[in-house]
């Protein structure tokens, strides 16, 4: 009860701050492109997937390689500057709330940031494909079972990259180190994807469902196989480390 | 009875000590008068009161709670002004105390009560990051009186203030024990504000506690010590000058 | 003069490390992806420099232009985060010498790191291509003199040109920071128009100018024609959003 009211209270604090701005706004850009270039998901024989797929794929490959993992770099920082920058955080210390518990709120909103950022992609992605419908003359909607189980297998499975980019904004005081490394840390996915280690990197793992789909719908494309093991408990792990972390280090630095 | 005591209380940073030793009797149902020139550890000593900074030797109680394992419980009892006021930015004053007030399970009637004793109300629709300084310390004292907590800690809640709200603050916490029955610790660097406010003071400087008991106490001794008596300011400032010649302004 | 200053600026903000690390991020790249997988480059009979440029600038790239944009935000955080520069706009000082001063360390800034990164392509092509059959030889001949003269030029020619293409996105990065008060807004924004880069397709000439897209253009791709083109177009930019930057702050100026 308690925990649901400070979750509460943490999305009132981002009143104001224009993320969901910020968020729509990636998510008209995310699209664009894939209506402007809707004739080449016809080009696409070599790879044996059907036009319509292929305009999924694409546009949510770039999503879950690297505007979802960034935006949610960006509501890190967003989180952390909210509580730094008028001592704010300060005047959170001395109520009678468990530090562990505030970090964990906190960590839900940045899930309910990422919600709404799917959320957004996904309402996009029908939108502009009902546009690329018109401007071809060729149905490119897909059924919305199809496309809403995918957004929601993708979102489970950024859980833990976004635990780890928590305990970067958590642990490491100086944003430079915080943003730099979480940044950073999304432009290898593209290699990780590749290797047989790709469950030890969680920040790949949306990319990876999207690229394993990609195989799937593509007859022509090699199949890569998602065996649950050692993956998810690997994620279990990797998430609850991270988690662990923030919520020892959360507020640490204020009360030296 | 005392509300809060500390036992030898010391906070060491690398290379100063910022508190040392310092042994604290706040009895309860008073205003305490905490008094110091800058630097000289009153803030460090609220802030472990308020558990924001750990003691390096000795610790303290308050209200029969220890720290750190009654935290939580000690918190619950405390409001607290602490240095640079401590907001959201982002949001109105209103909602700043709002939050504050869902976190503390308070009526909603707690928010309209704490603008209404600093005299915010007419502001509250204001965002936080556009009010003036002594605006923001109202705001600042608004949150720590929001439910009207039975103990109060307020670090320098005067700065910034123009002379018709110190005056008015002043009184509201000279009136503060009697109305809501609450023990209040208040610091500043000026006797003189002390002097209008506070049952009992206690004078600390570079770390150490060099006086603590009731004004006319400190009047009996510093005359008993030959140091001018009948401007207190003069007596403070004889009292500091004789620690720091003593202390050879090293620490 | 004013470069010193806005040097001073960013003492302790961890700018500087954080550049140098992020260059030896970048830098690692080539090494990592040459260490695990040679023989597929090894056998190329072209310029060595070429090979290392076509397998890994996309990424190194990518991991510049983050770092950029990073450091663009920081810098303007450190004004605004304790209105610093509420204080700096009351000094008998234009503030457009404040931007253009931020512009001159960021580009010093990203030479450092393009210096970095140049380092680890000379071990490279030491240590993969040297050899006495290897590409480097093949291509520069077996006179060492004369090699080495051919290789030095080559490289400084190579990163002179990645230099030029990153210059438009440190005026632009810088312009968006200044412009915004929230970290999180610039950064979000920021990257927002890194991805939209990423999704251009390279056969665009229109398109890739894109100040943002620029910086994945390799002088090893370009004819001469081409080089001459791209590198007009990003001088174009910085005049441009320059330009751009001076009208805003008059307008900001004007209706504060």
């Amino acid at each position: 009860m308690k925990f649901i009211l400070l979750t509460g209270v943490e999305w009132k604090k981002l009143r104001r701050s224009r993320i969901l701005l910020i968020m729509g706004m990636a998510a008209v850009m995310l699209w664009i492109p894939s209506i402007i270039n809707a004739h080449l998901n016809f080009e696409m024989q070599a790879e044996g997937i059907s036009p319509e797929h292929n305009f999924l794929i694409q546009g949510f490959m770039g999503m879950a390689w690297f505007m979802f993992p960034a935006g949610m770099v960006v509501s890190t920082v967003l989180l952390a500057q909210t509580e730094r920058s008028n001592h704010g955080i300060l005047r959170m210390l001395v109520l009678p709330v468990s530090t562990a518990k505030l970090c964990m709120a906190k960590f839900v909103i940045l899930l309910i940031l990422a919600a709404i950022q799917m959320m957004m992609m996904t309402g996009m992605y029908f939108l502009s494909a009902a546009v690329a419908s018109r401007t071809q003359g060729y149905e490119f909607l897909l059924s919305p079972i199809f496309v809403l189980k995918l957004v929601g297998v993708l979102y489970v499975s950024a859980f833990p990259m976004i635990a780890f980019f928590w305990m970067l904004s958590v642990c490491i005081h100086t944003p430079i180190f915080s943003v730099g490394l979480g940044l950073a840390s999304i432009v290898p996915s593209v290699l990780m994807i590749n290797t047989k280690l790709w469950f030890v990197y969680p920040m790949d793992y949306p990319f990876y469902i999207i690229t394993a789909e990609y195989g799937k719908l593509a007859s022509n494309l090699s199949e890569i196989r998602m065996e649950p093991v050692p993956w998810i408990p690997a994620a279990a792990v990797f998430t609850g480390i991270c988690l662990a972390a923030a919520c020892v280090y959360f507020g640490k630095e204020e009360r030296r | 009875m005392n509300i809060i005591e500390s036992r030898h209380l010391t906070k060491r940073y690398a290379g100063f000590t910022a508190v040392s030793n310092v042994n604290l009797h706040i009895p309860k149902g008073t205003v305490y008068g905490f008094l110091g020139p800058n630097g000289a550890g009153k803030s460090t000593t609220m802030k472990m009161f308020l558990g924001l900074t750990k003691p390096t030797e000795g610790d303290f109680i308050i209200d029969g709670k220890k720290y750190p394992k009654d935290r939580i419980q000690i918190l619950k009892e405390i409001g607290s002004f602490i240095e640079a006021p401590a907001f959201y930015g982002n949001l109105t004053g209103e909602e700043n105390l709002d939050i504050l007030r869902r976190i503390l399970a308070l009526p909603k009637s707690a928010v309209d009560d704490a603008l209404e004793l600093t005299g915010l109300t007419q502001w509250r629709k204001r965002l936080a990051r556009k009010y003036s300084l002594g605006m923001k310390q109202r705001l600042g004292l608004a949150g720590a009186l929001i439910g009207r907590p039975p103990i109060l800690i307020l670090d320098e809640p005067t700065n910034g203030l123009d002379p018709v709200g110190i005056h008015e603050i002043r009184s509201l916490i000279r009136s503060l024990p009697k109305k809501f029955d609450c023990t209040v610790l208040v610091s500043s660097h000026l006797l003189s504000e002390i002097e209008l406010m506070a049952d009992n003071i206690g004078i600390l400087n570079r770390g150490r506690l060099l006086f603590e008991g009731t004004l006319d106490e400190l009047k009996q001794g510093a005359a008993e010590k030959g140091y001018p008596t009948d401007n207190l300011e003069d007596t403070f400032l004889a009292l500091i000058e004789e620690d720091n010649l003593r202390g050879g302004g090293v620490r | 003069m004013k470069l010193t200053l806005e040097y001073k600026k960013i003492k302790r903000t961890g700018i500087v490390p954080g550049c140098l690390a992020g260059g030896i991020l970048a830098a690692a790249v080539p090494i990592l992806e040459l260490a695990v997988r040679s023989e597929q480059y090894t056998q190329l009979r072209q310029s060595p420099l070429r090979t290392i440029m076509q397998a890994d600038w996309q990424m190194m790239s990518m991991l510049n232009m983050l770092l950029v944009i990073t450091i663009a935000c920081m810098m303007y955080h450190t004004e605004y985060a304790d209105n610093a520069v509420g204080r700096m706009i009351t000094l008998p000082l234009r503030e457009e010498k404040i931007f253009f001063g931020k512009c001159f360390l960021l580009s010093g800034m990203c030479a450092v790191v393009l210096i970095i990164e140049m380092l680890s392509i000379i071990f490279c092509t030491l240590r993969w291509f040297g050899g006495e059959e290897g590409a480097y030889t093949a291509f520069y001949g077996a006179s060492f003199a004369s090699a080495y003269m051919k290789f030095v030029r080559d490289l400084a020619y190579n990163f002179g040109y990645c230099f030029c293409m990153l210059l438009p996105v440190v005026i632009l990065s810088l312009l968006v920071a200044s412009a915004c008060k929230n970290m999180w807004v610039s950064l979000g924004i920021d990257v927002v128009c890194l991805f939209m880069a990423t999704m251009i397709p390279v056969r665009y000439f229109a398109l890739s100018v894109f100040p943002f897209a620029l910086p994945f253009q390799i002088l090893e791709e370009a004819n001469a024609g081409r080089a001459v083109q791209y590198l007009t177009a990003a001088m174009i930019e910085i005049i441009i959003i320059g330009a751009a930057e001076t009208v805003f702050l008059k307008v900001r100026r004007a209706a504060a």
